[in-house]
């Protein structure tokens, strides 16, 4: 298969490295190995108290990478996110003059957790500080020494996705030459009580697109990908985003449109940007979180998208293992796409065993599935009609 | 999103609501000396039609009067905006802190109504629905910096064709927290000023440019010695002053944290 009409899309934008912390796995390989076989990484919540909620687990990291160099970090979101560029250094060069290294990091949460604390009798006021959600990517960029464009992006549970969208943007408007990007989200008591109180998570197994489906699990982690310009880049990659787009539904504050017509949207237009026809899509890394609405409505739109061709496209939500880590997740599918490129494995949908008429696409059920897939098409969606979609080309240069 | 590529952007115009009114009419000449001893000047939650608005938030409902002051200063009405082909562009420091604190501090009843309201998302997402928006749609959280981010980034898809206008919300509200923010004072300047300002860009010449700064620009001057603090509202609260001066440049700077950035824009 060949990537068409590269002429008319936009610039594409090379994954040079990544780097992630995950409740499955605290480094990259780990992440990528945990996937493929399969690892469950949902268990008890033992950092914070949930006796009083009617759902107590998720996808905690029990323990977090001390950071490279030693340093105490209080914000465990901070905590998460240079964990994450510890090991994407390990894995690629972040050589860019200060001011032309851009950070770009999506969260739902930002540091809420800081603002539970501020609240405490016992807060210290730099507390208030370290509650406004760019806190975070504002430690990163310090961290990275970076002195190029600093964005904080939340568009809820898409932020993920948007934020390595934006990041290509400054790429291509020549507004950096290195761009690390990605998203990261913590559980917190805060979280846990919103999602409980929306009865959104299961007292069951996370089963995406199951016909049991009854819910999410939350989870936390943080991702990256150093980015750079294809036509600067040199060495090794993982891979390339071609297009991109976010839109919003214009419909409701929490729940996705019925039709999910922004999602269609920024399918539509993130395939438009990258050029590339749905029939040369290989793979989709759906938002799946297994809520009834959610995964039906994703199904809907996948068929619409791709067309006749969408029942022989393989679509896997990584989530059920994971639980849904909200401003890292479109980060993680998206990295999850380009090293099933790599190493010619799709992860298997975990908790899929049971179809469902109204989802009756191909969901990788049970184990990976041996297949080289090329182009990816990554999903996202989140509170206040936030959708998002990728197109990743993992191939050769 | 359909609109042929274009080569640059213009701005047409801005509403801006501020805790000392509605428009640029409304500010003082000098915020200090008109806050007097207050240091957060408030804005009353906007009354707005419509039972939908009853669980919203006053943030939310303050980006809704924020665009329809932009749709008045433009000479628009709603049908204009609505669809596809506008992208938002929403911008805030601050303006979740008042539903994250009051989720924080709720007995445990009613929360499932409250919680998606704590996302900086609900703002924007309130006014999608109430335009009917349904085109490009990002959100940022920062300052005065991350508004010209904003500003760059809808210029942006302006050039490339992905909407046929753009629009660029910010949001501030410090009533709820100030305590905090009294606590945080190496952040914040006073008066804090509540405020909301949406400006509205269409296909033009005009070319954004953004550079680093050292110091501010005469706009941005202005904008702070008359509306006070009001993080990322101020450069388009300064943009509002360029353009009612009419000037053919329009040059801002805005600061945040560590961070200052200056963006010209040059009208055509």
């Amino acid at each position: 298969m060949t990537v068409r009409g590269r002429a008319r899309g936009a610039d594409p934008v090379a994954i040079l490295a990544a780097g992630a912390v995950t409740p499955i796995g605290t480094d990259l390989d780990t992440f990528w190995s945990a996937l493929v076989e399969g690892r469950d990484g949902i268990s008890a919540i033992e950092r914070f108290r949930v006796d009083d909620l009617r759902v107590g687990c998720g996808g905690e990291i029990k323990r977090v990478p001390a950071i490279d160099g030693g340093g105490r970090i209080d914000c465990r979101a901070s905590q998460l996110l240079l964990a994450a560029a510890d090991d994407l250094r390990r894995r690629g060069r972040i050589d860019a003059e200060p001011a032309r290294l851009a950070v770009v990091v999506g969260t739902a949460l930002g540091g809420v957790e800081e603002l539970e604390r501020a609240l405490d009798k016992d807060g210290r006021p730099r507390r208030a500080g370290a509650a406004l959600y760019d806190s975070p990517g504002r430690a990163l960029a310090r961290r990275l020494g970076a002195r190029g464009p600093l964005l904080t992006v939340s568009t809820a549970c898409a932020s993920g996705a948007t934020a390595l969208g934006v990041g290509a943007d400054l790429l291509r408007a020549d507004r950096a030459d290195l761009v690390v990007a990605g998203g990261f989200d913590i559980l917190c008591r805060f979280v846990m009580r919103g999602f409980d109180a929306l009865r959104s998570l299961t007292r069951e197994r996370v089963r995406p697109f199951d016909r049991r489906r009854s819910g999410l699990l939350l989870g936390e982690s943080a991702a990256l990908v150093l980015m750079a310009r294809e036509a600067d880049a040199r060495g090794p990659r993982l891979g390339r985003l071609l297009g991109h787009a976010s839109t919003s539904d214009g419909a409701h504050i929490a729940a996705p449109h019925p039709e999910g017509r922004g999602l269609l949207t920024a399918v539509r237009g993130a395939l438009a940007q990258a050029a590339i026809d749905p029939a040369d899509v290989d793979l989709v890394s759906a938002h799946g979180t297994a809520t009834p609405l959610n995964d039906r409505i994703e199904t809907a739109v996948l068929k619409a998208a791709l067309g006749a061709r969408a029942g022989a496209v393989p679509v896997n939500s990584i989530k059920a293992g994971l639980g849904h880590t909200m401003g890292a997740a479109a980060t993680l599918e998206a990295i999850m796409c380009l090293l099933a490129s790599r190493d010619g494995l799709v992860p298997p949908t975990l908790g899929f065993e049971e179809p469902d008429p109204e989802c009756d696409l191909d969901y990788v059920p049970l184990r990976p599935r041996a297949m080289r897939p090329r182009v990816s098409l990554s999903t996202s969606l989140g509170f206040g009609g936030c959708n998002a979609a990728l197109v990743l080309d993992g191939g050769p240069a | 999103m359909t609109a042929a590529a274009t080569r640059g952007s213009t701005l047409r115009a801005v509403g801006v609501i501020t805790g000392w009114g509605d428009g640029l009419a409304a500010l003082p000449a000098e915020a200090a000396r008109a806050a007097g001893d207050r240091s957060t000047i408030a804005i009353d939650r906007p009354a707005l039609p419509g039972p939908r608005f009853r669980r919203a938030t006053r943030e939310c409902l303050l980006g809704v009067a924020a665009v329809q002051a932009m749709l008045e200063a433009a000479g628009l009405a709603r049908e204009d905006i609505a669809g596809p082909d506008t992208a938002l562009v929403y911008v805030t420091a601050a303006a979740y802190g008042a539903s994250n604190r009051a989720f924080i501090e709720a007995a445990a009843g009613g929360s499932a109504l409250h919680f998606p309201y704590t996302a900086p998302s609900a703002v924007p997402a309130e006014v999608t629905i109430e335009f009917g928006l349904t085109g490009a749609y990002v959100i940022f959280v920062g300052g005065a910096t991350t508004t010209l981010e904003a500003l760059a980034h809808a210029a942006g898809l302006l050039e490339r064709g992905e909407c046929a206008r753009a629009l660029v919300l910010a949001v501030e509200t410090f009533r709820e927290c100030e305590d905090l923010h009294a606590r945080a004072r190496w952040l914040l300047e006073r008066p804090l000023v509540e405020s909301a300002a949406c400006a509205l860009l269409t296909p033009g010449d005009g070319a954004l440019t953004l550079a680093r700064a050292t110091g501010r620009a005469d706009l941005s001057a202005a904008a702070r010695r008359r509306a006070g603090e009001t993080l990322a509202c101020e450069p388009l609260i300064a943009l509002a002053l360029g353009l009612e001066s009419g000037d053919d440049r329009l040059g801002v700077t805005g600061r945040w944290r560590d961070r200052q950035l200056s963006a010209n824009w040059t009208r055509s």
